[in-house]
């Protein structure tokens, strides 16, 4: 099909149009983070910020938020690797047992991903209560874990699925049984299905806040959004330096491994896309 | 292939049997994922609907009440509120982004130079924590103070977003634009992952049989776009349903209780030591959320 080419013009304009739209907040909050605390907007041209470099300094000095990504990080690592591993050898399980005790597992979890997390998190918080996990990482990461359990074993099951039964009977006949056969010969295989839910979930498990707020209180144990949350009330509205340059530095992260691997990171949502 | 079938039912009949019914401990490597997942939602969730008859203040005696909990929640006039504004949020979200998404993938189709650093660039906001993007935009946008106000300022232009954070309507336009212009990069992802799904022989055709542009996307493109319209639009519905984040950061549900939404209803009222009451509360949201679930997956159900 050919274009017109004044219509390509115009769609180009457009979409350039639409970036400029999704980059000017970043710039903005750029511009924010690097303004003297002094700094009025009327003066000069607000576009360009006064370097205050400063800002940076003092704002992850005063906004712990250092310590928060550290635990935001734990959390993360933990959660995916723990819903790695469950989710995997459910999902090798239930792909090559499909018996009515798989079929049923399977169900239960696919019927619960349309739950969100807030429905459940008030009784959850007296059984984190009850088990002393209110405030630890642990316990945030069983819940994280828990909360994207659906997504892994959906992923799995169906990436194992289409894997050649050959390749785990061969070594079954070779007299390797159970979690051996999964950890040595289809867990390494699973690279692809392990990328596509790190890619769905990582993301979301780094930022959440919905939970966070039950279940990370104490000042040591906050994660990223909390600890921003926490930090910005304290300001009630004022310095806005402080806030835009702890706002960058949470964010920075987070830019990074996206444009990393924002190759894999599109396809794998595309691919995902296909899929479901 | 003959000999190793062979060998197959030599060795072991019974257990290497192809059709997957097999019986051996590999079957129940889905046991810890079962046992994380009841212990941490099943649980909880059966739990909540015994809580929820209950007048329990979380740290006492719990008194079974009935359904007290439900009549009061829909003679609460706060709890009526939010319900609208979860519920107006929700359309207007799923609405603007499905139709936003959908017009954005249709404008990438076609190749372009930079056609992957613009993809890369409208999915960015994505990725931020919802939370820190309403903090975001609150610099911008706040009356008086914000970088837009200056900026119109500057420019000598008298318009100004006078005090929409006072005024109910405009809140609530501000937090449904926030939302949107976030997650807009993402629907446009799928709906571009479905056009490329589409055949591109069909459309052809359908141009060769003289079919008008406007004919060609209702009667060919959208059809087939129906399992990329069905993951969206479930996916914003939830999504939206149960939005806390954002409004947070942006209008702490205010002004008053405005554009509180039931989500952050649940986490006060939980915290306001009315356990019992907030998980009644969870419930009512739970089926608010499953009926347009249900319908939109039924409306977007393939024909075979």
């Amino acid at each position: 099909m050919k274009e017109n080419k004044v219509f390509k013009a115009m769609r180009i304009l457009v979409l350039a149009l639409i970036c400029v739209m999704c980059i000017i907040p970043f710039y903005v909050l750029l511009v924010l983070s690097l303004n003297a605390p002094s700094r009025v907007f009327y003066e000069g041209n607000m576009f360009v910020p006064t370097f205050a470099f400063a800002n940076y300094a003092d704002a992850w000095g005063k906004s712990r938020v250092g310590l928060a990504m550290l635990n935001s990080g734990v959390i993360t690592f933990g959660t995916l690797g723990l819903t790695i591993l469950l989710g995997g050898m459910a999902g090798y399980a239930i792909a090559r047992r499909s018996t009515t005790y798989n079929k049923l597992v399977f169900s239960l979890l696919i019927g619960c991903m349309m739950i969100p997390g807030i429905i459940n998190t008030v009784p959850l918080y007296t059984l984190m209560r009850q088990i002393n996990a209110i405030n630890t990482l642990w316990g945030m990461i069983l819940v994280c874990s828990t909360l994207s359990m659906p997504s892994a074993v959906f992923i799995f099951t169906t990436f194992v699925r289409a894997l050649p039964r050959e390749l785990d009977e061969a070594a079954e006949m070779d007299g390797c049984t159970g979690f051996n056969v999964f950890w040595r010969i289809i867990f390494p295989v699973l690279k692809p299905a392990t990328a596509s839910f790190v890619i769905l979930n990582g993301f979301g498990v780094w930022n959440n806040y919905a939970q966070a707020v039950f279940f990370l209180q104490s000042r040591d144990k906050q994660n990223i959004p909390q600890a921003l949350s926490v930090f910005f009330q304290q300001f009630g509205g004022a310095k806005w330096h402080l806030m835009s340059a702890t706002a960058v530095i949470a964010i920075v992260p987070v830019v990074i491994i996206f444009l990393l691997f924002q190759r894999q990171f599109i396809e794998g949502l595309t691919e995902g896309a296909v899929k479901g | 292939m003959q000999g190793k079938d062979y060998l197959k039912n030599i060795v072991a009949p019974v257990k290497l049997r192809r059709n997957g019914r097999k019986r051996d401990l590999t079957e129940f490597m889905s046991l810890p994922a079962l046992l994380l997942f009841c212990t941490f939602f099943v649980y909880p969730l059966l739990k909540g609907v015994q809580m929820s008859l209950t007048d329990w203040d979380g740290m006492g005696e719990a008194t079974f009440v009935g359904l007290a909990n439900f009549t009061r929640f829909f003679q609460d006039s706060r709890a009526m509120g939010d319900i609208r504004t979860t519920l107006i949020f929700a359309a207007g979200s799923a609405i603007l982004l499905n139709l936003i998404g959908l017009l954005y993938a249709l404008l990438m189709e076609k190749p372009f130079h930079g056609r992957s650093l613009t993809r890369v660039i409208i999915y960015l906001p994505a990725i931020i924590s919802p939370l820190i993007m309403g903090y975001i935009w609150y610099f911008l946008l706040q009356p008086g103070r914000g970088f837009l106000y200056h900026a119109m300022e500057q420019l000598g232009t008298s318009f100004q977003l006078g005090s929409w954070m006072s005024n109910y309507p405009t809140t609530m336009m501000v937090l449904i634009f926030v939302n949107v212009w976030q997650y807009a990069g993402m629907t446009m992802i799928i709906y571009l992952a479905g056009l490329q799904n589409i055949p591109t022989e069909l459309r052809e055709a359908a141009m060769i049989d003289g079919a008008a542009p406007w004919q060609r996307f209702t009667g060919v493109t959208l059809p087939l776009l129906l399992p990329a319209i069905r993951i969206n639009v479930v996916t914003n519905i939830i999504g939206s349903l149960s939005v806390f984040d954002v409004i947070m950061s942006l209008t702490e549900g205010g002004p008053g209780y405005a554009t509180e939404s039931l989500s952050i209803y649940i986490m006060r009222m939980c915290y306001g030591s009315r356990t019992g009451y907030s998980t009644a509360v969870a419930m009512i949201l739970f089926f608010i959320i499953l009926i347009p679930v249900l319908i939109s997956m039924r409306l977007t159900r393939e024909k075979d």
